[in-house]
């Protein structure tokens, strides 16, 4: 019995931290202005991170999960753009559910850096139904072409592939890939809370894809999940530890206001929420590396947990700023933003708790 | 990371699981009643701990000198799991074992550990615990009783209260002033007094529940030898402090969530079991959500229980942070006996004996029971204060 990383993995999270503390703080963040940083993009390539879930024989790491949520939480952290993260958990579903060739020809380019992936999702008015409805796949016997409009793609501008979920015409849903650029995809910036996180609108019409299939989607959709439940764990950190900062110097009535019991137990409050959820984050991705049985409950636990945690951090971490956290300047929305972003992506809490009360509550008598 | 338990600790739950089988009272769980009486109550659960004790159970993580197995601490937690799965008889020598013994193995004399170590191992003597004053709460420093030097005795005058046991317990360890002028912090003293002494009224007193599981106890000159110091004259706040460390760690985290689960399946199965306006409550939106809400709330406590236990494993302390447990679990288990009587609807307001009770009252009691959890052993404004000041570090 241990619930503990061990050396290796917290020492990549202590390279990751370092790297991204001298290499994109907020300043580096607001002057990129939601461009693509290709210097962000090449750092994280030397620190190896696009490899971790490639096999060794793609030219990876052949790690686990496990050994890449403490990564996503610094991301969190220090509010890294996409398309990282969805190019990380897309070569695991490549090497997973992918054929010979699909593997030979992007695992290895994903672990050099040179192919960039970004995963379509969300649909509009799509609601937090995890199952697009909007795109549609239909083939000619051939080759599979794609139809419809994704939304909140983040740097999808950014990517050399796409990965998209979309209709079989059996009705179930699956995983497609695209190359970029191809004809018949139109992409726009959407105009969204998160500017930051690059959101692009896809616009498929008659796109050509090649098929991933329907687990490689479930099995995304689940990865996605769990590291989305990190980053916010360490948006959460960072929105509690800037609040404790201005807490402790700001003063009002000749005292720092961090002295008073108003803020101090909104802070405590803050500490707990933040760290009865940080475990269920890791354990997620236990389950998931490990294929536990019950990962689909663990998964939803954390995207539940995180979710709250991280909306009640950022917003008390803002209150706590007074009229200073309101304006553009101070960094607290940065923060605020990406959290709102993620905790909708994915199922948000709400969904996640039906899907929880669904898997725990005895079934309905037949 | 790994969750799996080594071959020789699933052994160790095997033993403890046969012998909990085979020794719990028959129809334990399903139609063996504990006895209603108080008193009567009492003498069962110490008759149970005198059981543990016989078959080895009691105290196995105590290192070997002090009459333990030097068992480990993973196989601690798992006996203590096993007898929250069991849903085993309370501890009433939970201060003694808990509280006064860690206390006793870290600042005790040689001689104080030899008289008392073994008699709360064998659960010969029961412990009650005299902290909290009328006047002292929250502000535990600012204790009043007094204890004056009167020779080789000290002479104790003054009152405490919510000293649960205190009408069973053979001893109390108290916290008393021994120095009025030194600042409030450096005039305690922590002595370990006779409740057989003269001089000791004992007022029980009724809780919401309508149970006298607490006291009020009184002190008119009773007097303790002075070899009954523990850790030095006016060095009891520091000692207090450990102790309270030892009620707030998380060895006791694990069992308690067992413990939990046990009544959240509860609650799950009744709100699979009734209907409202002709439908599963089960089945109702709203109640879903708070039903997922406590599951997540409950698995929260059971991962951050093994987050924190993987650390002492290692060797690391606790510290402040037990606070963060402390408040996390008080509060989501007061949620969860909420949505308990949300699913039963009306009934949910009947108590233990009444006919028409669903699953005798227990979880309505619960209910009243956990009002408790939010103030005992620190209220959750006194964690706060210290989740702030000691680990945020924000100024006092």
């Amino acid at each position: 019995m241990n619930f503990d990383f061990i050396e290796d993995q917290y020492l990549l999270r202590d390279s990751v931290r370092a790297f991204l503390a001298d290499h994109w703080d907020t300043k580096k963040l607001r002057a990129a202005g939601g461009r693509f940083s290709a210097d962000l993009w090449q750092g994280l390539t030397g620190l190896g991170l696009q490899t971790l879930l490639v096999p060794e024989q793609h030219d990876g790491s052949g790690l686990g999960l496990v050994d890449s949520v403490l990564a996503f939480e610094e991301f969190g952290r220090a509010l890294v753009p996409g398309p990282v993260r969805d190019t990380i958990l897309i070569s695991e579903v490549i090497a997973r559910f992918g054929t010979p060739a699909q593997c030979a020809a992007l695992l290895p380019a994903i672990a050099a850096g040179t192919a960039r992936v970004a995963f379509a999702h969300a649909e509009p008015g799509a609601g937090h139904r995890t199952e697009p409805t909007g795109v549609t796949a239909t083939s000619d016997g051939s080759a599979w072409r794609l139809h419809g409009r994704k939304i909140l793609v983040p740097a999808a501008d950014a990517a050399t592939v796409l990965a998209i979920s979309a209709r079989l015409p059996d009705g179930r849903a699956a995983l497609f890939l695209c190359d970029l650029p191809a004809q018949g995809v139109t992409l726009t910036r959407n105009i969204a809370v998160d500017a930051d996180s690059m959101p692009c609108r896809v616009d498929l019409n008659a796109a050509p894809a090649a098929v991933l299939g329907v687990d490689a989607l479930s099995r995304l959709l689940e990865t996605s999940a769990i590291a989305a439940a990190a980053e916010m764990i360490g948006i959460a950190g960072a929105a509690l530890d800037l609040a404790v900062a201005y807490a402790k110097q700001r003063t009002q009535f000749d005292r720092p206001i961090g002295s008073f019991q108003a803020i101090k137990h909104r802070c405590a409050d803050m500490l707990v929420a933040l760290e009865a959820a940080r475990p269920s984050a890791y354990y997620a991705a236990w389950a998931a590396t490990e294929d536990a049985p019950d990962q689909p409950l663990a998964v939803s636990v954390a995207k539940a947990a995180a979710g709250d945690a991280c909306r009640f951090v950022c917003n008390e971490c803002l209150q706590i700023h007074g009229g200073v956290g309101f304006t553009w300047e101070f960094d607290v929305h940065l923060y605020m933003k990406r959290g709102k972003f993620l905790e909708y992506s994915f199922g948000d809490a709400t969904w996640h708790r039906e899907r929880v009360a669904a898997l725990v509550l005895p079934a309905r008598a037949a | 990371m790994d969750f799996r338990y080594s071959p020789e600790e699933e052994g160790f739950r095997s033993a403890i699981r046969d012998w909990l089988h085979a020794n719990l009272p028959p129809g334990w769980g399903t139609t063996f009643r504990e006895p209603e009486d108080e008193a009567a109550r009492f003498a069962f659960r110490l008759d149970w701990e005198h059981k543990l004790h016989a078959a080895g159970w009691s105290g196995v993580a105590w290192p070997r000198e002090h009459g333990g197995r030097g068992a480990t601490l993973v196989e601690q937690a798992i006996l203590q799991e096993e007898l929250a799965r069991a849903n085993a008889p309370e501890s009433v020598n939970i201060i003694g074992r808990n509280l006064t013994a860690p206390t006793l193995m870290e600042h005790g004399t040689a001689a104080q550990k030899q008289r008392f170590l073994p008699k709360i191992l064998s659960s010969e003597e029961i412990w009650c615990q005299g902290f909290s004053e009328p006047n002292s709460g929250s502000d535990l420093a600012s204790a009043r009783c007094r204890a004056t030097i009167d020779g080789d005795h000290f002479l104790i005058n003054g009152q405490k209260i919510w000293t649960s046991f205190a009408q069973y317990a053979h001893w109390c360890f108290v916290l008393a002033r021994t120095n009025p002028t030194a600042p409030k912090h450096h005039g305690l003293s922590f002595i370990l007094v006779d409740m057989r002494s003269p001089g000791i009224t004992i007022r029980p007193l009724v809780q919401i529940t309508g149970d006298t599981e607490f006291s009020e106890v009184f002190f008119d000159d009773v007097r303790v030898p002075r070899e009954n110091l523990v850790g030095g004259l006016d060095r009891g706040w520091r000692i207090a402090m450990t102790t309270l460390t030892y009620e707030r760690g998380p060895e006791e985290a694990l069992p308690r969530q067992v413990r939990f689960r046990r009544d959240l399946d509860a609650i799950l199965e009744r709100a699979a079991a009734t209907r409202s306006d002709g439908s599963r409550v089960a089945d109702d939106a709203a109640i879903r959500q708070k039903l997922a809400a406590s599951y997540i709330d409950l698995e929260l406590m059971r991962l951050g229980g093994l987050r924190s236990f993987s650390r002492v494993i290692k060797g690391e302390t606790i510290g402040p942070e037990a606070s963060l447990n402390k408040l996390y679990w008080s509060h989501m288990y007061q949620r969860m006996t909420e949505v308990a009587m949300e699913v039963e609807g009306s009934s949910g307001a009947l108590l233990p004996g009444d006919a028409d009770a669903p699953l005798d009252g227990a979880l309505p009691y619960k209910f009243l029971q956990s009002r408790a959890m939010t103030i005992y052993s620190g209220s959750s404004e006194i964690q706060r204060n210290i989740i702030a000041e000691r680990v945020l570090g924000l100024p006092r």
